[in-house]
Parts: structure tokens; sequence; C-alpha cells
């Protein structure tokens, strides 16, 4: 194994054998899996530092660099845009481990031969690095065994993404491919961890869907970091992608002049509902609720209503219960996937509905809520208005968060054992 | 400015409580809103006046009376120089002081910074734990009760404690430093003459004033407060658009610092200077030679700041220095981290504690000395960060054209070159003492 850390500072010895500087450098070409060495930065005897392309270099190992030519035309290379210098741009610096969703620092860069070139394949994230570079290898990791510590930790170079306040390159800023193919709520964790420049760097990265996600999987005050950071009309197409009771929550945290620009910016349909629930007290059902639910008429068949399912296809949170409503939005009664999926193709839903359903009013306590739910045994409650028009509905998990939210819970337990849920 | 003006480390810390409690609502009013007003900038600057500070002033007031109060505007316009500094390069650059050492210097250099910072902070807060210790034991508390109950009072503050809970205490412990500033007026200067102590030097060239005056340079600029404030600003996401606040709230910081302790420095003044009282152990000697001259009234409150400033010191130091030694190695950090997966930070966060709290216990530790030892330490410290600090804030690759000025660097050099003159006199003349 070959690390960055041997050979910078080695000797570079043209044909001859003669010494003809010192390795400053090493620039590789990104784009590949494993970024190909392209050239090399020689510090000379003069101090200056110059660029030699890689098809000088005859060999580079821990002893050093050995070149095939002995006279070097220096303006013959330059450091092309998809290029980065290996030790100035990544060297010490704070990168995304993806496959381990947190933050690390580059302790040093693991280079080996593959399909006939040299190039990047890892970078060290561990202890080994560390020791290493400090020159204490051997009883460093002797000691560090003994006590039980794991001392070697490389990340392949396709699970790293930079951290962009800390990699000054331009040029490794663009990409953040790696993040796009993690859950959304493991962004978030990665997301958490960064400073707020870089938090609203990867949020920018990711399409408005996808952003919206990891949006709700954010604490609060994480989320009016990030949205206050961006451009408004990156922030309102976020906001539209959001459930309108996440959008509306994180609203209410922003500035009335915030909140007014971000609602002008957002489609005036997504806007009316956000403007709508914010309206609600945060600790009762109407702060609690969402706007996202599906209704469907007493008079159409269960095919009928299956179809549209079928062509909606809405979030599976939102399938379990369907709500019937009259012309006038007015609360008839619920239907289950079940009873919807056993009922014959031409029944009419007020056959098979559950008539009088459960419902609260908007400004019901939050914990009566929570109550309620669990008392009846629900996925979601539905909450009306005084004429019983439907407004909106409290999921399961919306509730529960809130009462957990108010029980102290123990957290002693969870530091000294692993727990299920991290 | 509409958020809490703490730590890094310990914003995390909080929003690591509020994942655990989902639905946990920042309200950005009243107390929040408050603090947010505060900013980073004062905050760091109550952290500076710790035990060592407070010692230190008292010192100054008790042995020199008003005579050398005009050096509080000179340390005034140090600490706003190196604060500004450090405000600009979080907001500039996004980054913690740590990070930036090791972006920056490769791993030998942060090594070397982050042992030294150990040490230096590590004594700090065995420091901070003495100061709590004596002022209780005005009270009649022994420090057997005083260290262990303040040790895991802090420990599980911030490990269990809920976001309201940490807020309240900083608060209430932000409001001790008035205390100062109510005892100086029991004690009833003649403000007038303060006023022209304030502008008028006057220079003694006696070792003892002289080592006073370094002592106070060296309490005042710690290196402490440097990493807070960048790492503070930084986590605020501030950026150079914002830079005409980051100075306003850093030079605010400054001024608050030095207003705190030119009243201590007035109050000891006002009422041990002439009476042929030394002060040589700690403050809390300040605090039991003001009972029979300024009253009770005026010792329970001396003793009381004296008692919030340690505690406060002694809750955000060693926070702030286990993010700080495991961000710059890239190791796992997070006090919501359990002890398998952030085993360096949550083991070094409890050793700084455990460690800082035994040494204070051990039978017949004198406190003082420890005091003294721990601000040698940081004077040492102090112009390694300096430098650091200005070879940074120099760099255009960081800064871009947020470089120092011509000026500012030169007053900023020289302030360094002044630092390490006085520390190599400081710390020889230590030495020799302890030496004899």
């Amino acid at each position: 194994m070959l690390f960055l850390s041997q050979i910078i500072g080695r000797p570079v010895l043209d044909r001859h054998g003669e010494p003809f500087g010192k390795v400053r450098d090493l620039i590789v070409a990104l784009g590949e899996r494993y970024p190909p060495v392209t050239g090399l930065v020689v510090r000379v005897a003069s101090g200056r530092d110059i660029f030699l392309p890689w098809s000088d270099v005859e060999s580079l190992d821990a002893s050093g660099a050995r070149l095939h030519t002995s006279s070097i035309n220096i303006a013959s290379f330059r450091q092309r845009p998809n290029e980065i210098r290996v030790w100035l741009d990544l060297q010490d610096k704070q990168i995304v481990d993806v496959e381990g969703r947190k933050i690390v620092r580059v302790n040093d860069i693991q280079l080996a031969p593959v399909r006939g070139r040299l190039r990047l394949v890892a970078v060290d994230v561990g202890l080994a690095g560390i020791l290493r570079r400090l020159g204490l290898s051997g009883p460093g990791e002797r000691l560090a065994r003994a006590l039980g510590v794991e001392v070697e930790n490389y990340i392949e170079w396709e699970d790293v993404d930079p951290v962009e306040s800390s990699v000054s390159s331009l040029k490794l800023r663009v990409p953040h491919q790696a993040l796009s193919t993690l859950h959304p709520a493991d962004v978030a964790h990665i997301v958490e961890q960064l400073a707020p420049r870089d938090r609203t760097g990867i949020l920018a990265s990711l399409d408005d869907e996808r952003a919206a996600d990891v949006m709700e999987e954010l604490d609060a005050e994480d989320q009016v970091d990030v949205l206050e950071a961006l451009p408004p009309e990156r922030a309102a197409d976020i906001l539209e992608e959001m459930g309108p009771d996440e959008a509306a929550d994180l609203m209410a945290d922003l500035s009335e002049e915030r909140q007014a620009e971000l609602l002008s910016l957002m489609q005036p349909e997504e806007a009316e509902e956000v403007r709508g629930l914010l309206t609600y007290g945060e600790e009762t059902a109407g702060g609690l609720m969402t706007t996202d639910f599906i209704t469907v008429r007493p008079d159409e068949t269960a095919q009928q209503v299956i179809d549209r399912l079928r062509q909606l296809a809405p979030p599976s949170d939102r399938t379990y219960y369907l709500y019937v409503t009259d012309a006038d939005g007015k609360l008839e009664g619920t239907v289950t996937l079940r009873g919807l999926i056993i009922a014959s193709p031409e029944t009419r839903v007020a056959d098979f509905m559950r008539p009088e359903p459960i419902s609260v009013g908007a400004d019901l306590d939050a914990e009566q809520v929570g109550a309620a739910i669990a008392r009846y045994n629900l996925l979601a409650l539905p909450v009306v208005d005084e004429d019983g028009l439907l407004l909106g509905i409290v999921t399961v998990d919306d509730a529960f968060e809130r009462a957990l939210g108010e029980g102290w819970r123990k957290r002693l337990p969870e530091i000294f054992e692993p727990a299920e849920d991290r | 400015m509409n958020r809490l003006a703490l730590t890094r480390p310990l914003r995390r810390a909080q929003r690591s409580i509020r994942e655990r409690l989902p639905n946990f609502r920042v309200h950005r009013s009243g107390v929040l809103a408050f603090l947010g007003v505060l900013g980073p900038g004062l905050i760091a600057g109550l952290a500076g006046n710790d035990a060592g500070g407070i010692f230190t002033y008292s010192q100054l007031g008790a042995e020199t009376g008003f005579s050398m109060l005009w050096i509080l505007p000179i340390t005034t316009v140090m600490l706003i120089v190196v604060l500004e500094m450090a405000a600009r390069m979080g907001a500039v650059s996004g980054q913690g002081l740590g990070d930036l050492i090791r972006d920056d210097f490769g791993i030998r250099w942060t090594l070397f910074a982050m042992v030294v910072l150990l040490i230096a902070n590590g004594s700090n807060i065995a420091a901070e734990f003495a100061g709590a210790a004596a002022a209780l034991e005005i009270f009649d508390v022994p420090r057997w009760i005083t260290v262990p109950v303040v040790a895991a009072g802090i420990w599980a503050l911030v490990v269990f404690g809920s976001y309201r809970l940490v807020e309240r205490v900083f608060l209430s412990v932000a409001v001790v430093f008035l205390a100062y500033v109510v005892s100086a007026f029991v004690a009833g200067p003649d403000w007038g003459e303060v006023g022209r102590a304030l502008v008028t030097p006057t220079v003694h060239f006696e070792p003892s004033f002289l080592l006073l005056m370094i002592a106070t340079v060296g309490t005042t600029v710690t290196p402490y407060m440097f990493f807070y404030l960048q790492s503070s600003v930084a986590d605020k996401g501030l950026g150079p658009e914002e830079l005409g606040f980051e100075r306003a709230d850093a030079i605010m910081g400054a001024v608050w610092t030095n207003v705190i302790a030119l009243f201590i420095v007035v109050v000891t003044a006002a009422t041990l200077f002439g009476t042929g009282i030394t002060l040589t152990n700690g403050a809390e000697e300040a605090a039991r030679a003001l009972a029979p001259i300024a009253g009770d009234f005026a010792q329970a409150l001396f003793a009381f700041g004296l008692f919030g400033a340690s505690v406060l010191a002694a809750t955000v130091m060693p926070l702030t220095t286990s993010y700080t030694v495991c961000e710059s190695f890239g190791w796992e950090s997070g006090i919501s981290r359990r002890f398998s997966e952030a085993p360096v930070f949550m083991g070094l966060y409890t050793a700084l504690i455990v460690i800082g709290a035994l040494v204070v216990l051990v039978p017949g530790m004198p406190l003082g000395a420890l005091i003294i030892l721990s601000q040698n330490l940081n004077g040492i410290l102090l112009p390694i960060i300096l430098i650091f600090m200005l070879r940074l804030v120099n760099n255009p690759r960081i800064m871009g054209s947020h470089v120092n000025s011509r000026w500012l660097n030169v007053v900023a050099w020289g302030l360094t070159g002044l630092v390490v003159v006085l520390t190599l006199v400081l710390f020889g003349t230590s030495l020799a003492g302890w030496l004899q």
C-alpha cells in the first residue's frame, strides 16, 4: 500500500539518477471511479514549484520519483479544470463519509495501481494515518492494538463527498452525487453535523422533492437556518414539496415578513393550505393536523375509488383511511383501505363506509387529540369545524411525537448501551 | 440575530436533546431572544472573566488601588483586536479555529496545538472548580461537597438537561456579573478619581507591579475566548456580509469584559487598598477581606459572583475543549452520542471534568497556586495561538479579500511580540518562585 504522506517530500531523480527536486504534491483527474494520477508538483532547488506530466514519470513509490527525462519543458503542463492537487486540496480536510454517514478528516490518502495507472483509491481517516504522519506507526499501532483500539479506517473514494468550507478547491464542490443515494434521514443526519454554510450547499444541490424530504427530517432550528440561507424562490419550491403541516410548522418559526414573502412565491394552492394551517395554535388539533388527505363521495363505487387511488399513487400513510364528504365538504364517514378492497367493485361507498366517524374540533388540546387516537386505536383522526366540514387529519405519528415530547426520557441507558433507533 | 448565542458544542448538545424530544419547538422569544441579542462576543467576554480573572483584578485593586486602572482601556483594545480577528475568521471561513489549524498547518502542528490547549484548558477547569470551592467556603460549605456537586451538575446539565434548563442556567449565571457592579457601588468609591485614573498612566518599576500588569494582560486576553468566539460565529452561520455586526459584537464583548473587570478593581481598590491586605491565595480572600470593611452584603455579593463566574467557565470549557480536539482530528463528537459511538469525545469530556474536580479535592491542595499555574499555562498558549491566528487571518486562500489590513497587522504582530515578552517574564518569574 502506498500513501500520499510517504511520497511527499521524497526526492525526484532524473533519468541519470541526478537529484532534480522534491515531491511537493500529486495531481489527479476527477471523474473516474478511481481518479488517476496525472501529474507531479516538484519543488526544485531554486524553491520554485513546477508541474510535471505523468508521462515524464517513470516510477513513483515511497522512496521517491524517477523521471524518464532530464530536460523538462516547464510550460508544457498546466493543471486542467477537472484536476485537483491532492495534498493541497484534500489532505487534512473534512469530508463526508457517505457510507458511515458522518463527517471525518482526511488523515492520509491511499494510492494503488489500478488498470495500469496509479490511482487515488481511498482516504485514510483512521488512527493509522495520524500515526504514520507523526512517524509513530510502529510503537503507536502496537499500543493502540494492545488497548483494543481500531487503528485502520479507510473510505473508498467513491463513498466520499466534499465538505465545502473545508475543501477549498472549486472543482470538488460540484457533485454531492454520493449523497443523493442515501435515505433522507441519513442526509439529514450528515447535514446536522455540518457548519451552516455547508448545509445549505448540500440542500441546494438536491432536487426539490429530495430537499423537501431531507428538510422534514431536520430539527426545527436547523430547518430555519437552512431555509433562511437559501434564495427565497428556491426555499418556496422546497416548501411546496413538503407536507403542508411540516411546512406550516417550519414557517411558524419565521418572521412575519419572511412568511409573507415565501407564501407569495409559492403556488397559490399550496400557499393557501399553509396559510390556513398557520392560523391554528401549535398545541391544538389544528396545529397538529395536515391538509394532505384523500376524500371520496358517498355515491362513488368501490371500483371507481380504487381506480382513482391507483392514479393518485399517494404515499402509504394517506391511504389507510379515505374520508367521505358531501358536496359541501361535510364529513360523513370514513373508509378503510381494507374495507375498500373487500367490498365488491360495484358497491357504493355509502354502503360500506363507517358512518358517524370520530372527529375532533380544530382547537382541541394536542394532548387530548393524542388520547383520542390512543383510545380508539386510530391511525388518523379527522379534524372538523363547527359545521362538520373536514379541515384536516392528525396522523398517529404526529400525535405521538407530540406526546413523547412532553415526557421525560431516560437518557442514561442510551449512553452506555446501543439503542435500536440510531 | 435571532439565535441563542452559545458555543457550537452547547448548541449541538441542545440540538441532540431536542432530537430526543421530537416536537420540541424553539420559541424565539423571551429568554432566548435576549440571549440572542447578547451575541457570541458578549458571551465570550462573560466566560473570559473566570476565577483566575477575578483573582487578578482583585489583586490589582487591593495592591495598587486606582493607580493601575489606565491599563484596562489598553487591554480592552488588545482584546478587541484579537476578538475581531476571531469573529472575522469565523464569519469568512465558516470554520472554527481548531478546524483551520488542522486544514492549514497539517497534523503535527495540530497535535502540538491541541496538546497545549488540553493542558491549558485542563488546568483552567481545575482552577474554575477551585474558584467555585473557595467561593462557597465563605458560606461555610466545605469543598468536598461543593466540588463533586458542581462537577456532577455540570456533566448532568449538558448530558441530561433540557434546552430550557441550560438556557436558564446560562442566563442566571450571566446575571451574577452584575454582583460586581452592585458591590462597587456598595463600596462607594470616589467616582471622579476612578475616571481620572482610567486616563492617567502611572508606571511603577517594582517587580510586583510589573508582574501584576502582565497577569492582567494574560487574564484578559485568554485563548479560550477566541476558540469559543470563532466557533460560535461559524456555527451561527453569520457570513462576511454581516461583518459590521460581528465587529460590533466583538467590540461589545471586549468592552463588557473590561467593564466588569473595572468594577472588580474598584471594589477592592476602594476597600482593601492601603489596608495592608494582600491577596495571595485566591479571589475569595478579597471577599473575606471585604466583610469587615464593606459589610457582609458586599462579601456575599463578591463570593456569589466568583461562584457564578467559575461555574459558567467550568460548564463551557470542557465542552469546547472536547469539541475542538475531536473535530480537528476528525473523531466523532457530540453529547448525544453514546460512549461506544464517540469514545474519545465522551471520554475526554468526562475526564476533563473528573480530573479537574479531583485535583481540587486532593487534601491540602493550594487553590491559589492552582489558579496561578493555570494562568501561566494560558500565558504560554496565548502567543502560540496568536501566531496561528495571524498566519491564518492573513492567508488569502482562507480569507479572500478579508485578510488583515497592514495597520492591523502591525498592531496585531506588535501585540503578539509584546505578549511573548510578557509571557516569558511571567513564566520565568513563576518558575523561579516555584523552584525556591
